[in-house]
């Protein structure tokens, strides 16, 4: 213990030691930066980034806020001339149906179709579009109040059910279906 | 017993051969002709007894859609046509064709006659379409039948079909997250019961929370 004490303090003390400086050393020093190129005067496009950047604007906070009630005000008028989103879930439709949204993840599938109780077990009755360039495909179907049993068909051999909705109890055909419910009240 | 008659009845007028069958379109090129034959035999006779035949041509079809052989088409619908029979005995005169379907997925289930009557007694006001269809699912969930029963039997006089389904996709919740599905069904029987003991308006605004069905 008492050895590494010493060798600590040895190694403080040459620490403190001063570092000796070439006396010429200001000089050479000052002689690299004459030797710089000149630096390029500032273009358009510099300048307007500079002036992006490094202005600071000094707003009066009565200022702030009637600029943040006019961003409101331009805002919602966009967004009445934007067509509303398509429903997450279960909206109402038709007096009498009720519009709903099936999603589902197809990995790798080109093709991803909805069949059921509501389009004669078709293929090519209900088409689901692909969400973006995700692997996830959706389509919204109306229905009236009722039980409805359904599943999803990937590339027209992969029967895939939804995840999340409950499994439908009466498979008579050896792959499974989904359900969905429907109220009225 | 008596309830059990009319399913009984209807599988033997299905069987009777000879019996001129109407031809419904949605058939024709879906399934091979001698089960098209079939199949139209048994909605013929569904339709002489007076139960629905959508959800037959809808089995039908599910079953040409995933190359199921003829036969089996053919016992499937004649199954489902004896659960529409024995569902529709169940819930008496006056009920709609959703309604004796989704009681014909809930016998499919478990549930009894009797109880899909005093279902229908309890709720003589209103469609007991959703509350048959939540006790299917509940039980396709994990719960017991008997327990699945007794749980929409309870909120029968109370509960709206946005309330039924909000009950369902909680315990549905619940049971993702871990919990067994009798444990999650009793959480939110107790739930349920707190709501409607706040107040209509408060147990209606739980229920219509933006989920899916």
């Amino acid at each position: 213990m008492a050895e590494h004490d010493d060798r600590l303090d040895r190694a403080i003390a040459l620490l403190r030691e001063p570092v000796p400086l070439d006396a010429d050393l200001d000089r050479r020093i000052a002689e690299r930066i004459a030797a710089l190129p000149a630096p390029r005067r500032a273009g358009p496009l510099r300048l307007a980034a500079r002036w992006l950047v490094e202005r600071r604007l000094r707003v009066r906070p009565v200022w702030a806020l009637a600029a943040a009630a006019v961003l409101m005000v331009v805002t919602w008028g966009v967004r009445g001339l934007i067509p509303a989103p398509p429903p997450a879930a279960t909206t109402a439709a038709a007096p009498g149906l009720q519009t709903v949204r099936f999603v589902v993840l197809a990995p790798g599938a080109a093709h991803v179709s909805l069949v059921g109780d509501f389009n004669d077990w078709t293929e090519d009755a209900t088409p689901m579009q692909r969400i973006a360039t995700s692997d996830l495909w959706a389509a919204s179907v109306p229905m009236k109040p009722g039980r409805y049993r359904y599943a999803f068909v990937a590339d027209g051999t992969t029967w895939l059910v939804d995840p999340d909705a409950p499994p439908a109890l009466d498979d008579d055909f050896g792959r499974p279906n989904s359900v969905v419910t429907i109220g009225g009240s | 017993m008596h309830r059990t008659l009319p399913a009984i009845l209807f599988v033997l007028v299905a069987l009777t051969p000879g019996r001129a069958a109407a031809q419904e379109p949605r058939l024709a090129g879906r399934l091979p002709d001698q089960t098209r034959r079939d199949v139209e035999a048994l909605l013929d006779s569904a339709r002489t007894a007076g139960l629905p035949t959508e959800p037959l041509v809808d089995r039908a079809l599910e079953g040409a859609t995933k190359h199921a052989p003829g036969e089996r088409i053919v016992a499937a619908v004649r199954r489902l046509a004896a659960d529409l029979a024995a569902s529709r005995d169940a819930f008496g005169a006056g009920v709609s064709d959703a309604e004796i379907a989704a009681g014909a997925s809930a016998l499919r289930a478990g549930a009894r006659a009797d109880d899909l009557a005093r279902l229908r007694e309890i709720r003589s006001d209103q469609p007991v379409t959703v509350a048959a269809a939540v006790l299917t699912d509940l039980v396709a969930l994990g719960v017991p039948p008997d327990t699945a029963t007794a749980a929409v039997l309870a909120l029968a006089e109370r509960a709206k079909d946005s309330e039924y389904l909000a009950f369902r996709r909680n315990i549905e919740r619940d049971v993702a997250l871990g919990a067994t599905p009798v444990a999650a069904l009793e959480f939110q029987m107790q739930s349920a019961a707190n709501l409607f003991d706040a107040g209509p308006g408060r147990a209606a605004g739980a229920a219509n929370r933006p989920r899916k069905p």
